[in-house]
Parts: structure tokens; C-alpha cells; sequence
């Protein structure tokens, strides 16, 4: 086994244990944590899929805006030292683990009963070529994403200012 | 890279998105408050994202779509964890908890 092969089961690795960690730690933070976990082993494993350019955008974006944006909600609604513990009923935990045994089975008998007609050409996609793309084909959607990103940011902010709390 | 046996496959990657898939409807369903609740749908997110772009590499090396596809998903991503968590210290403002128990009132 080569080193490039050891990284990357090393990434799924942290991948899958990021998820769990993330869905069935006691404390949020901790669920927090496990969510970063999760996003650099994809961004490693969109290395592997050559896309370097969405692996630096999955840090940036994921790990540095939302995660921190998730924090600050987390500290921001109340100590949470004195909070509960994460995890609901035993009935409540049955019937999630059953839904989502009942899914994977489901996906998983797809997966691999279709064959993908795979491994046509060589994949040689750059940046330069995405940039193209959204500027070409894809310029409609792309504005379209841009002006739904303002007015979620508006109306946050109209959220913030125009509701009166409980004091 | 010529040893590339499991990380040249694509069921490999279409299992690690489905596992983050029941991941997230696990927490959605498990989890007790709305933030834990926002963190698993990223979790899905994540786990459609990746799919594509190893749709992408594998099945149609031909143009970058997949790759802008889990570009907006990303951006999507963003806007609605923006908009929920504003919606969320709202409701922690009002009702003193995130637990998703407790907003019941428009059930009566």
C-alpha cells in the first residue's frame, strides 16, 4: 500500500468518525467539533476527486463561515453548562437508528446493483475551466445564488433588529 | 497514480455520502435541540456535494457541472445556516430554550 492510498483511508476515516461524533455526542460543542472533523475529510477527499479548488472552498466556507457562525448561536443561547444532555429517549434513538438502517439499506442495494458506465475519459478539468462555466453557462443560477445569499443576509439582520424578546 | 484501488473507485465515495446521509437523518431525528438539529442537515448537505463531484469525476469528466452544482450547494448552505440560526436565537430569546420539545404551541 503507497502513501497515497494510506491518506486517503486515513481521511475516510476522519470522515466517518466526524459524523458520528457529530451525531451522537452528549454536548454540542462537541457536535460541533465532530462537524469540522467532517468537513476536512471531504475537503481531502475532494482532493482525490481532483478538485482542489471546492477543497479550499469547503474550508473556507464550511470550517471558517458557517462553523463559526454556528458557535457564536451556540454561545449565544445560554451557558451551556447547565444545559441537558444531548441525547433524547431510548424509544426516540430506536426508531432514528431504524429509519436510517432502513435508508442505507435501501441506497446501498442501489449503489451497487447499477452500473455507473464509469471511467470514460481522462479527467482533466482545471479551475480555469469552473470559471468559465459560471460565467458562461451557469451565469443565470450564479447571480441567481448571489442575490439569494443577500437577501437571507437581510433579512438576518431584519430578524435581528425588528423582534422584540422576552424582556 | 496507478495503485489507486480505493480511492479510484466510485462506490467508495457514493458510500461515504450515503453514510453521512443517515448520519444527518439520525441526528435530525435523535437530536434534542434545533442547533444539533441544523448541524446534522449540513451533514446531508455535505454528503449530496460530495456525490456530485464524484459523479462528476467518474461518469461525465466532460464539463465541470458537478462541480458547480455542489458550488451553489455550498452557498445554499450558507444563506439557510444564516437565516435558521437567526430564527433560532429568536426562539431562545422568546422561550428561554433550543429545545425542539418545547415549541409546541402551534400544535394545540
Amino acid at each position: 500500500m503507497n502513501l497515497g492510498e494510506s491518506i486517503f483511508i486515513l481521511m475516510l476515516i476522519i470522515t466517518m468518525a466526524g459524523a458520528l461524533t457529530t451525531v451522537l455526542s452528549g454536548s454540542i460543542i462537541y457536535a460541533l467539533i465532530g462537524l469540522v472533523a467532517t468537513m476536512f475529510g471531504i475537503a481531502g477527499l475532494y482532493v482525490y476527486l481532483n478538485a482542489p479548488f471546492l477543497a479550499m472552498m469547503q474550508i473556507l466556507i464550511y470550517v471558517g463561515a458557517i462553523t463559526i457562525l454556528i458557535a457564536f448561536a451556540i454561545m449565544l443561547a445560554g451557558p451551556f453548562y447547565k444545559r441537558p444532555k444531548e441525547w433524547t429517549g431510548i424509544g426516540k434513538f430506536v426508531a432514528a437508528l431504524v429509519v436510517s438502517a432502513i435508508s442505507f439499506a435501501m441506497f446501498s442495494s442501489v449503489i451497487m446493483k447499477v452500473s455507473w458506465n464509469e471511467g470514460k475519459g481522462a479527467f482533466s478539468l482545471l479551475t480555469k475551466d469552473i470559471g468559465r462555466a459560471l460565467f458562461d453557462r451557469y451565469a443565470f443560477p450564479f447571480e441567481l445564488i448571489s442575490f439569494v445569499i443577500v437577501v437571507s443576509i437581510i433579512g438576518a439582520i431584519m430578524l435581528a433588529i425588528f423582534s422584540k424578546g422576552e424582556k | 497514480m496507478t495503485g489507486a484501488f480505493l480511492s479510484g473507485n466510485l462506490n467508495v465515495y457514493l458510500f461515504v455520502g450515503l453514510f453521512l446521509l443517515c448520519c444527518g437523518i439520525l441526528g435530525v431525528i435523535y437530536r434534542r435541540t434545533l442547533i444539533a438539529m441544523l448541524i446534522s442537515i449540513e451533514l446531508i448537505m455535505n454528503g449530496a456535494g460530495l456525490n456530485f463531484v464524484a459523479f462528476n469525476r467518474f461518469v461525465s469528466p466532460e464539463g465541470p457541472d458537478g462541480m458547480i452544482f455542489t458550488l451553489f450547494i455550498m452557498g445554499l448552505a450558507a444563506a439557510e445556516a444564516a437565516i435558521a440560526l437567526a430564527i433560532i436565537i429568536l426562539i431562545f430569546r422568546k422561550y428561554r430554550s433550543i429545545e425542539s420539545t418545547e415549541m409546541e404551541e402551534m400544535k394545540d
